[in-house]
């Protein structure tokens, strides 16, 4: 089970409001390649990991992106507050104003609201642990380009925070799938599937 | 019969599920005397049901550490397995 602990993984403190920026940012939150379906991805995907380690990353790095949800959220709602209409249309932020005031909506920057198809769960280690670690470094990409479109210090400096955290759970699940390759036999990774045919599951 | 650790997690989830039932309701009564002291008594019994709980039987958050050579979170039992209701 969860508990909710009443802080920020790192803080967030903006000072200048920017609907611009906040319209591509929240693509981190209910993109195709946001915080959302990464934390979704691997709180589902656990339940059929065969090895203990690999359970366990699953596990953390998918309570983390939890949090990394809160961090993108807070962003967004700073960049939003205390706009005029004026400033809303003059920032393009109108399209998504019109269904969400300003309210936090997973969807896309482009406006496509978030869906469970962003990710798989394939009940096969090898297949979720590659997905896994593709789904980070297009995280790491899209907070490259995040990066690439805004300038405000306050915004950059959680950003780049989350993006290195992209990097490192990339590393933990090269470990996990080590450990996992680990336990297969070397000559044919794929003879079996270790969730699914039991006589190789605790070799 | 129930072993042991069944009984000792029962305690540490029954503990769990009156502060969370209380909670809620403090929620929208923060000035319930009686809901305070309630959720007060049952934060003492939670935290000594888990402390009877992770020194025997390992951890129940990653902060429940107890300073040993191995770290145990991930290579024990996850709650989902059968085994770990056992």
């Amino acid at each position: 089970m969860w508990k909710y602990d009443k802080k920020l993984q790192y803080p967030v403190k903006i000072a200048r409001p920017d609907a611009a920026a906040a319209k591509v940012i929240l693509t981190q939150f209910g993109g195709p390649d946001g915080e959302l379906a990464a934390s979704q991805r691997y709180l589902a995907q656990r339940y059929a990991a065969p090895y203990n380690e690999v359970k366990g990353v699953l596990t953390d790095i998918g309570t983390e992106e939890l949090a990394h949800i809160e961090m993108i959220c807070a962003i967004v709602y700073q960049l939003t507050r205390n706009l005029t209409p004026e400033e809303i249309k003059k920032q393009g932020f109108d399209s998504y104003f019109v269904d969400h005031t300003t309210g936090l909506y997973p969807s896309s920057a482009a406006g496509v609201p978030f869906t469970a198809a962003y990710f798989q769960s394939k009940g096969d280690v090898i297949t979720d642990l590659t997905e896994d670690l593709a789904a980070e470094q297009k995280a790491r990409s899209t907070y490259d380009n995040i990066l690439r479109l805004v300038d405000d210090p306050d915004v950059r400096d959680p950003i780049k925070f989350l993006r290195e955290r992209e990097i490192v759970h990339f590393q933990r699940f090269g470990e996990a799938l080590r450990l996992t390759q680990d336990r297969l036999d070397s000559k044919n990774f794929y003879a079996f599937n270790p969730a699914f045919d039991p006589k190789v599951r605790r070799k | 019969m129930e072993n042991n650790r069944a009984v000792l997690l029962k305690r540490v989830q029954i503990c769990d599920f009156v502060l969370e039932e209380t909670a809620l309701f403090l929620d929208t009564h923060p000035e319930n005397k009686e809901a305070l002291e309630y959720y007060q008594k049952y934060m003492e019994l939670m935290n000594k049901a888990k402390e009877e709980y992770t020194q025997k039987y390992g951890p129940l958050m990653r902060t429940d550490y107890d300073g040993g050579p191995v770290w145990t979170w991930a290579t024990t039992a996850w709650p989902w397995e059968k085994e770990a209701q056992e």
